[in-house]
């Protein structure tokens, strides 16, 4: 993004507050994340808000929040599951590739009810 | 005449002839009676003259007489007189002997009286040598060792001469420069050692930080591909073994070793906290009043690794369990960082050995930093000294210590608004907490106010009592609704958020701004008629959502249209279109859970107009077909 390359100043890690897990299983990249409520939760950490911040107009995968924060995925689950924990956000998971809906069924769902007229 | 003078001269001569003829005869008789007398007198005078020899003759005998007794007179006077001779130099003799035997009693005397002198000088030589030898012993033993403690010790005691006026004040001077020579020399050797010593660790860090850089790069990489947590933990102790090691690597003289640019100081703040253990203790408030406000690029690196050395000493040196709050603020010129812990403190012998580090002495030594060595103030004060800011340490209010960093004004600078802050730094109070109320709510409270509503957490922490000393920014009069107008970037963004969107909260993150310019893309999509095309110098965000606005009432018409067309005529492709479409949404549709998102809303300033390119345009047509 920048021209000039230079050494982060920032870590990432700061976003774990020093855990080594984050307050909530089960977050995956797909994950997705939208906010709870209208209005903004207050007492939240910079860091938190702007998340709640970024979700607040619709829902985004952990991995588009994270670049959005330009912060690797795995801390990005760290703020997320903080926020879910605190109640001012959601997540469902991912659809599993096994449960995606399959083109054929829908096909042959298609053909029944045409054939149900 | 001369008849008359010759008749009386002829009768004066008759007369003196008649005269002289009666004297003749007279005369005659006298000589007869003269012979006479004359042969007795012989005779008599030959009888006296018999008389005469004789007497000489015993004349002569007396004189020879008494010639031989004055012979023996005078002989004997010259034997008296050289026996007087003799007697009187007798006497000298024995005058000179008296004298000679009181002289040399004399010196006999003189003689002992020295003879004593010398053996009392003697024996005060011998005890003033026996004191000089064990002065000089333990000169050896306590003195040189007591110098050389002093040495790397300023406050361990100095040992003096066992007892001066035993040896004297020579003496006393002589051991003395013995003393500072050996000093000198030892004061030397250190230093001589102590700089081999930093060469050889400067060398060390040197390869040891490059390699920590090449680890932070490559966990940095991985820590996108790979969403294990541990990567985060390992970047991190990676990060301390790198505070460590440059903190070493400064005090051997060595580079701080970071070209950075010019830093904004809320960042450099949260990076120094991030290379602490403990860092999730540390509460930065930041009451910058220019959220911008950055440090210069030759300084950035060495005021964070003063600011990390200065956490970490405050988490070391407390409670666990305690906070360790930062204040960030703008002083009327340059910055301060402070810092306060509710730890042990410090004794008054600490805090001036502290005082005197956080000074920078240029003769610092390795060796005076204890074992192990203490680097912390060591480390500040030589950068401090090197970039000419300055750190004061003093008791805290909260109990521990307090440290004052301050950066004067030329190390401060404002960096443009080309690169957004790490989603990681605390905004400011103030741009922090405004956008938090709605839109709706008519009057923007009052900043104290916006401060009081974030939660009873955040102002605990920030309205302690007394020990932030940030009031005159808490009391700066806030201009009416506009709280933020002092702050350039806050209300910039402010102003973007007011012509953005109603629905829109006006919130100050960077996030809004950067996702601009793909909204300014937007009206390239498929043209519609009804909106003039505009040139792109005059694109406003509400233009942006006319039109975005005006796609989506086409894209929705012409769907309708194809679902009528379909429903009358049962046609294959409505149905189609609206089963992928179904398909493709399911998963990223919370248009009909969020209340916050009725679809006409959506505007280009907004964050779905951009990340879910698909999504709103759209989604809710077949869904409300359907429901239909």
């Amino acid at each position: 993004m920048t021209a000039v390359p230079r050494r982060r100043m920032v870590p990432a890690y700061l976003a774990t507050g020093g855990r080594s897990r984050p307050g909530g299983e089960g977050f995956e990249r797909l994950t997705v994340l939208f906010a709870d409520r209208a209005e903004p939760p207050t007492g939240l950490e910079t860091e938190h808000r702007r998340l709640w911040d970024l979700l607040r107009p619709g829902a985004l995968t952990v991995v588009e929040a994270a670049a959005h924060l330009r912060l690797p995925v795995s801390a990005t689950v760290f703020l997320a599951a903080d926020l879910v924990e605190a109640g001012c956000l959601r997540a469902r998971a991912p659809i599993p590739p096994a449960q995606q809906t399959d083109r054929s069924i829908v096909e042959r769902l298609l053909v029944g009810l045409r054939a149900l007229r | 005449m001369t008849q008359i003078a010759l008749i009386a001269l002829a009768l004066v001569a008759a007369v003196a002839a008649a005269v002289l003829a009666r004297a003749r005869a007279a005369a005659g008789a006298r000589a007869a009676t003269a012979e006479t007398a004359l042969t007795r007198s012989e005779e008599r005078a030959r009888v006296a003259e018999g008389r005469l020899a004789r007497a000489e003759q015993q004349l002569r005998e007396a004189q020879e007489n008494v010639r031989r007794a004055v012979e023996d007179a005078r002989r004997v006077e010259g034997l008296a007189r050289a026996a007087e001779d003799a007697s009187r130099a007798a006497h000298d003799a024995a005058r000179a002997a008296e004298d000679a035997a009181r002289d040399t009693a004399q010196q006999g005397a003189a003689a002992a009286a020295r003879a004593e002198e010398a053996d009392r000088r003697a024996a005060a030589a011998e005890a003033r040598t026996a004191a000089l030898f064990a002065e000089i012993g333990h000169l050896a033993q306590e003195r040189v060792a007591a110098t050389a403690v002093r040495l790397t010790h300023t406050n361990a005691p100095l040992v003096g001469p066992l007892d001066p006026p035993a040896v004297g004040p020579e003496a006393v001077r002589a051991l003395q420069s013995v003393l500072d020579a050996t000093a000198t020399a030892l004061a030397d050797e250190r230093e001589r050692v102590d700089a081999a010593a930093r060469a050889a660790m400067r060398g060390a860090t040197s390869r040891i930080q490059t390699l920590l850089y090449q680890i932070q790069s490559l966990v940095q990489q991985l820590q996108h591909d790979n969403d294990d947590p541990r990567l985060l933990e390992v970047d991190f102790r990676n990060e301390v073994a790198l505070r460590r090691i440059q903190t070493v690597a400064v005090l051997c003289e060595a580079w701080p070793g970071l070209a950075r640019t010019d830093s904004p100081l809320a960042e450099v703040v949260v990076g120094a906290l991030s290379r602490v253990p403990g860092y999730a203790r540390i509460k930065v408030a930041n009451h910058l009043r220019e959220q911008r406000l950055a440090v210069v690029a030759r300084a950035a690196e060495p005021i964070a690794v003063t600011i990390a050395e200065l956490l970490a000493n405050a988490t070391a040196y407390s409670h666990p369990e305690t906070d360790v709050p930062v204040t960030v603020q703008q002083g009327g010129r340059g910055a301060l960082v402070i810092i306060d812990d509710s730890g042990i403190g410090m004794d008054e012998d600490q805090l001036r050995r502290a005082r005197r580090l956080l000074a920078g002495p240029p003769d610092l030594l390795l060796t005076e930093l204890g074992n192990p060595p203490k680097t912390g103030f060591a480390v500040v004060g030589k950068l401090a000294r090197q970039y000419g800011f300055s750190c004061h340490i003093e008791p805290s209010p909260y109990g521990g210590m307090r440290t004052i960093l301050r950066i004067p004004a030329g190390l401060v600078t404002v960096v443009d608004d080309g690169q957004p802050l790490s989603v990681l730094t605390p905004l400011p109070l103030r741009a922090g907490t405004g956008p938090a109320p709605a839109p709706t709510v008519a009057a923007v409270p009052p900043m104290r106010d916006a401060d009081e509503q974030d939660g009873p957490q955040l102002a605990d922490r920030h309205h302690q009592p007394g020990p932030h000393p940030a009031p005159a920014i808490h009391v700066v009069p806030d201009p009416g609704g506009e709280a933020t107008v002092a702050d350039p970037v806050t209300a910039a963004n402010r102003a973007d958020a007011t012509v953005d969107s109603p629905a829109d909260d006006g919130s100050g993150l960077p996030t809004r701004r950067r996702r601009r310019p793909l909204a300014a893309e937007e009206p390239e999509a498929p043209a519609t008629p009804a909106v003039p095309a505009v040139p792109a110098a005059g694109r406003t965000p509400e233009r942006a959502a006319a039109h975005w606005q005006a796609l989506q009432r086409g894209t929705d018409s012409g769907r309708a249209a194809v679902a009528r067309a379909a429903s009358e005529s049962g046609g294959r492709d409505g149905v189609a279109t609206r089963g992928s479409g179904t398909t493709e949404h399911s998963d990223t549709t919370p248009g009909d859970t969020t209340p916050g998102r009725p679809t006409g809303d959506h505007t280009a300033g907004d964050h779905t107009a951009g990340d879910h390119t698909t999504g709103p345009t759209t989604v809710p047509t077949p869904l409300e077909g359907a429901e239909q």
